[in-house]
């Protein structure tokens, strides 16, 4: 084959790649194949006599578009199977009322007030329509980010009675469990004996060293919580090790998970998660900044989720146009 | 219409190619000789429809796949794993039950009296 023909079936084979999307080493085999494949096709067209740039150009026609023939070797991999889109669109809808009560009531509330472990401070300024608007907006951004991954992972989990859609971990034998069991145990120590030392930045200064707690009030607080869950948790992993997955330990898992999330709300409704006041005094850090720049990654996050699914819905509707006769 | 029934009878074949595939894998073959194999038999398949078929099974364990660079040209090989081999008779047990229900349905007069004859 010469030259000009070598370009032509590589650029066939550039346009696949394209389609292909993934990383090269992905798509190498791929391509390597539909060369392989090409040029045996071209091999038998010459031998039978056709100019070989004929010969190219019929088996390049033959395989049809590169874009169309590379795209079909995406993997059918939604990010949400079929039978969860109803699902998802009632908890997400389910969680944005629940976060919109809440945003409305710090918005117009003159006091502060507490709601079970949530506590609600009010909205300084301004406390109008448009900013009700603007933060509800960013409100549904987010519970639609967040209740994706929450789906995604509960679908790559893959339980499937509703009480094992309703528990996180993943359990698939006894050796994991106790592996879990004995982080969780660290964890436990760590909180409670080392906490000072071990959940801190060790910052080298000209005066030495110098600590930085990151230990928030928020779990100095809540720590006879925190332990109650972990010790939960702890049986929860020895129970799954040795007794497997029953209906008593999906119980146990579901009552450990949510404590956990009550524990959780505690801890972010009393204080900072994370103390950045000696981190403000000694890097210049402002608190602030930290916690808008949090906030916006958070945002930004559930945006590339709603718009990787509704891509994932638009794509999927248009393959089901282009099968459906 | 005659566009629209091309259309039909692609998607028919498209899923026929899954079991055809892994009953002609039974032997060691690379992918263009499969294309051949089924365009012989009448079963013309685009690569871009057995190819990602063959990663997809690959990936599913039903198929093992190894390059041979021996040739002129690098060729991909697949074959069916123990796994596929033991998922075959099942798969053709139920080709067979899907045969014979579409065959019974089209050839029946009535559709009613093949629901009553069914139930009976």
């Amino acid at each position: 084959m010469t030259e000009g023909l070598e370009q032509k079936v590589q650029r066939w084979l550039d346009e696949a790649a394209t389609a292909m999307g993934g990383r090269p080493e992905g798509r190498r085999d791929a391509l390597l194949e539909l060369e392989a494949t090409i040029l045996d096709r071209v091999e038998e067209r010459t031998s039978a006599g056709q100019v070989p740039d004929e010969a190219v150009k019929d088996v390049l026609d033959a395989l049809g578009d590169p874009a169309e023939v590379g795209s079909s070797f995406l993997p059918p991999a939604p990010l949400l199977p079929p039978a969860q889109a109803r699902p998802y669109l009632l908890h997400t809808a389910m969680m944005f009322v629940a976060h919109f009560l809440v945003t409305v009531g710090a918005t117009v509330a003159e006091h502060p007030f507490s709601l079970g472990p949530i506590h609600i401070e009010p909205i300084a300024n301004p406390r109008n329509v448009i900013d009700l608007l603007v933060r509800a907006t960013g409100t549904l951004l987010f519970d639609a980010g967040a209740v994706l991954c929450a789906h995604v992972l509960l679908s790559r989990i893959g339980r499937l009675s509703l009480l094992r859609r309703m528990t996180l971990a993943v359990r698939p034998d006894a050796r994991r469990c106790t592996m879990n069991a004995c982080f969780l145990g660290l964890v436990l120590v760590v909180a409670n004996f080392f906490r000072d030392n071990l959940l801190a930045l060790y910052l080298p200064t000209p005066d030495g060293v110098t600590q930085i707690p990151f230990a928030g009030p928020g779990i100095i607080a809540n720590l006879p919580l925190l332990n109650i869950w972990l010790a939960t948790a702890i049986v929860r992993e020895l129970m799954y090790a040795q007794r497997g997955e029953r209906r008593f330990t999906l119980v146990l898992d579901l009552v450990s998970n949510l404590f956990g999330l009550f524990a959780l709300l505690r801890i972010v409704a009393t204080g900072r998660l994370v103390d950045l006041t000696l981190a403000q005094e000694v890097l210049g850090v402002n608190a602030d900044t930290v916690s808008a720049l949090l906030n916006t990654v958070f945002v930004l996050l559930a945006l590339v989720a709603s718009a990787t699914l509704a891509s994932r819905v638009v794509r999927r509707s248009w393959r089901l146009k282009l099968v459906r006769p | 219409m005659s566009s629209l029934f091309d259309k039909i009878g692609a998607e028919l074949r498209r899923g026929l190619v899954q079991i055809v595939a892994l009953s002609l894998l039974r032997e060691r073959l690379y992918g263009y000789q499969i294309v051949k194999i089924l365009a012989a038999s009448g079963l013309e398949t685009e690569e871009g429809t057995l190819y990602p078929l063959l990663r997809r099974l690959e990936s599913q364990g039903l198929l093992l796949s190894e390059w041979d660079t021996h040739g002129s040209r690098p060729r991909k090989y697949y074959e069916l794993s123990p796994e596929g081999r033991a998922a075959l008779p099942k798969l053709e047990e139920v080709w067979r039950d899907i045969t014979g229900a579409v065959g019974r349905i089209l050839e029946s007069d009535s559709p009613a009296e093949l629901a009553e004859a069914e139930a009976k």
